[in-house]
């Protein structure tokens, strides 16, 4: 146990570099805000990114704060912009062998973007089917969208991951809504599906991801919403109180920073936060069960659910200038010269 | 003072996402913003592509049904030949 412990004190908080540890499994949920992102490292040193955050930037300098050297594999769960944007930069760098997906095009330009890229580097496309990729000694089973999911929803044809290494679980289940998650628990049988040690919450929390059903199923033990300053009320008290009545912990990138879930070969785990770079303080949850799991989330006030500025005049008097574009408040309208800084 | 009124002229948005009673669009430079769903075309949906003119003051702004089949389609003519190479069974890293 005191090893244990002291080890956790160790890797926690740090802007660790991402070089493999001796039989560890290094899971990351990105601080990207609002998005998802998570990059994995297998114990032999193979890394993988499901999802890549909204800014290209953000995940630029996240890659290099955590000291990535290659990326075997990239997957975006889903089209949307929040989930893809920082998967360009990612593709670019690292030029991975795959890039998994649902076979879905959006019609952003992100996308054509993130195709054509993929295309230059030799990137080969995986569409999602219900196979098992080893990273490593790590065992990550893809969960495609059940048969019969409208080709026009992206959330609706979310890829999911079940990631297992020891005894240890983790899901993922993108932006996926209840008709997913119904379909997934009539494909699979309850305990592929649970309990997981580590689970992503669906849709940042959204009223309609997560449901009572897929939860009683997977049986989460930590919970890790992936969320950051937005419009749309995420992460809902519907979906916080889900977890809650799971028994779960509640995890937040946007109060919390990056979550860092540390993985032993039978499966023992840590899980530890903090922003990095700043050594903010770690929160350790195991080993598991040996600690308590109950971590409060910290009590912030929420962020409001709409912010708007009429002009720029309201900017500087709110002391938000500059306003960067994807911060709260921020509009094309006051970025006179679209260099992504409002309000100069 | 009054403020100097540019003209846009046609410029085009895609939404992104529906959250809700929130649209995100990404915008012609790539960036995205949220917008209300209300100020967008009744019937809009994911992936529709928003043709927005600007002419004199006015603002006309409607669902391009064309453009969103073109971009699509091309869209996915690009991710299918991505995909086109996807190898069988289970895969080693």
């Amino acid at each position: 146990m005191k090893r244990t412990l002291m080890l956790v004190a160790l890797l926690g908080g740090s802007a660790v570099a991402q070089a493999a540890q001796t039989g560890v499994l290094t899971i990351r949920f990105l601080d990207v805000g609002q998005g998802d992102a998570v990059l994995i490292t297998a114990p032999e040193g193979q890394s993988m990114l499901y999802d890549g955050g909204r800014s290209q930037p953000r995940m630029r300098t996240l890659l290099q704060q955590y000291g990535v050297k290659s990326l075997a594999l990239v997957a975006a769960s889903h089209a949307d912009a929040d989930h893809i944007t920082g998967l360009v930069p990612a593709i670019e760098l690292f030029k991975p062998k795959l890039f998994l997906n649902n076979g879905l095009a959006a019609n952003t330009n992100i996308f054509g973007k993130l195709t054509a890229t993929a295309a230059r580097v030799g990137t080969q496309g995986l569409l999602a089917s219900g196979r098992v990729i080893n990273l490593g000694s790590v065992k990550v089973t893809v969960l495609p969208p059940p048969v019969g999911m409208p080709k026009n929803d992206q959330n609706l044809n979310s890829v999911g991951l079940l990631i297992e290494y020891g005894t240890f679980k983790a899901l993922m289940t993108g932006d996926s809504e209840t008709a997913e998650t119904q379909g997934w628990l009539k494909a699979y049988p309850s305990p592929f599906l649970g309990p997981v040690d580590v689970y992503k919450s669906i849709h940042h929390g959204a009223a309609n991801g997560d449901n009572l059903p897929w939860l009683t199923a997977v049986r989460p033990k930590n919970v890790v919403v992936s969320v950051g300053p937005n419009n749309y009320g995420h992460p809902t008290e519907k979906a916080l109180g889900l977890y809650r009545q799971a028994g779960a912990t509640i995890w937040r990138t946007d109060q919390q920073g990056t979550i860092t879930v540390q993985v032993q070969p039978g499966g023992e785990y840590t899980v530890t936060a903090g922003k990095a770079g700043t050594g903010a303080p770690v929160r350790p949850t195991g080993p598991v069960p040996a600690l308590p799991r109950t971590v409060p989330v910290p009590a912030q006030p929420p962020a409001p659910a709409d912010t708007s500025y009429p002009n720029c005049a309201a900017v500087r008097a709110a002391g938000k200038a500059p306003l960067l574009r994807g911060q709260l408040g921020y509009r094309a309208g006051l970025d006179r010269d679209g260099d992504g800084r409002a309000c100069e | 003072m009054a403020e100097e009124r540019e003209e846009l002229g046609v410029s085009y948005v895609v939404v992104d996402g529906i959250e809700g009673r929130m649209a995100r669009v990404e915008l012609p430079d790539g960036g995205t913003e949220d917008w209300r769903l209300a100020s967008l075309p009744s019937g809009v949906q994911e992936g529709d592509v928003i043709r927005i003119d600007v002419q004199a003051g006015d603002v006309e702004i409607k669902i391009d049904h064309e453009e969103t089949d073109r971009r699509h389609a091309l869209g996915q003519r690009q991710l299918d030949a991505l995909n086109a190479g996807t190898p069988d069974g289970d895969i080693n890293l």
